[in-house]
């Protein structure tokens, strides 16, 4: 019996949060709130990237960032959290690691935060209300 | 209290819905009330600090609160445990990351709390010396009202 696995279609296309050589780019997912961080979760894999950890404050998401590196290709970065913001927990994910790769996930109405954000180093951002296309379009702008 | 305060609200509350649930939302009349005033069940509370103060109540029943949230979800909750309150926090703040730029445009300067979700049977609200303005938005999901009492600080 034939199945598609034998014959893959040129109309399946790869997913893109997968690697020339086939592995998935590694997320680190940093947000205060669990609702978005399930959210962005579940859009980022179901384009076959992975979630290797998740930080709920700017400063978990900092220790996170030190732990899995190298090991580590994007992260997703709240602004308002806990403990350390968003804006230093890039800041200082930066000054460790001068190519990180930080996408910020901003409420509307941060503008100044967020052009600070992108001076330090971030790579991109996101405005919420989060949808699937504009979450993968940033990301995926931001690691290629 | 001036209406204009609540415009802001009343219509990002409208976007939001529209956007993050993909529904109709209807609006209903604005009402006005001066004392206490019993809240649904579920309510998310934003203060507001500044020129202007107050807080921003988004009230609606548990059933509406579950629905919401598991629309929002794109999977059905069967309790109002910490995704769920999680979810109604992440939608007052959009609605109220929208206002807020409104009300700043318009040159209204405040800071704002983060919300914190109140639940349970039989709770009232009081303001003391503001009277609060109420809008319901009617979804297919229920009723949330937006609960409005702000006033200009002297
Ligand atoms: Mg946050």
């Amino acid at each position: 019996m034939k199945t598609k696995m034998d014959f893959p279609s040129i109309n399946e296309r790869k997913p893109e949060g997968v690697k020339e050589d086939g592995s998935p780019y590694k997320v680190l997912v940093v947000d205060d709130s669990m609702f978005v961080t399930k959210q962005i979760s579940q859009i980022l894999t179901s384009e076959g990237f992975e979630v290797v950890a998740t930080a709920s404050d700017g400063l978990q998401g900092l220790e996170r960032y030190k732990e899995l590196y190298p090991d580590i290709d994007v992260v997703t970065m709240d602004i308002t959290m806990p403990k350390m913001d968003g804006v230093t927990s890039l800041e200082k994910i930066i000054e460790f690691d001068k190519e990180a790769k930080v996408i910020m996930i901003s409420a509307l109405g941060k503008q100044d935060l967020v052009k600070k954000a992108l001076l330090i180093g971030a790579k991109n951002y996101i405005v919420k209300p989060l949808d699937r296309v504009k979450v993968l379009e940033r990301i995926i702008q931001s690691i290629k | 209290m001036r209406v204009e305060y609540i415009n802001p609200f009343v219509e990002a509350a409208f976007n939001v819905l529209k956007e993050v649930l993909n529904t109709e939302v209807k609006r209903g009349e604005l009402y006005l009330k001066s004392t206490s005033q019993p809240v649904m069940g579920v309510a998310a509370l934003v203060g507001l600090a500044g020129n202007v103060e107050g807080r921003v109540l988004f009230d609606m029943s548990f059933d509406t609160a579950l629905a919401v949230a598991s629309d929002m979800n794109g999977e059905k909750l069967e309790k109002l445990d910490d995704l769920a309150k999680a979810t109604i926090t992440e939608l007052a703040n959009m609605i109220t990351a929208q206002a807020v730029t409104k009300l700043h445009e318009l040159g209204f300067t405040f800071d704002l709390t983060p919300p914190a979700i109140f639940t349970g049977e039989n709770m009232e609200v009081t303001d003391s010396e503001v009277e609060a303005l109420i809008v319901p938005m009617v979804l297919p999901q229920g009723k949330i009202e937006i609960n409005v009492a702000v006033r200009e600080r002297l």
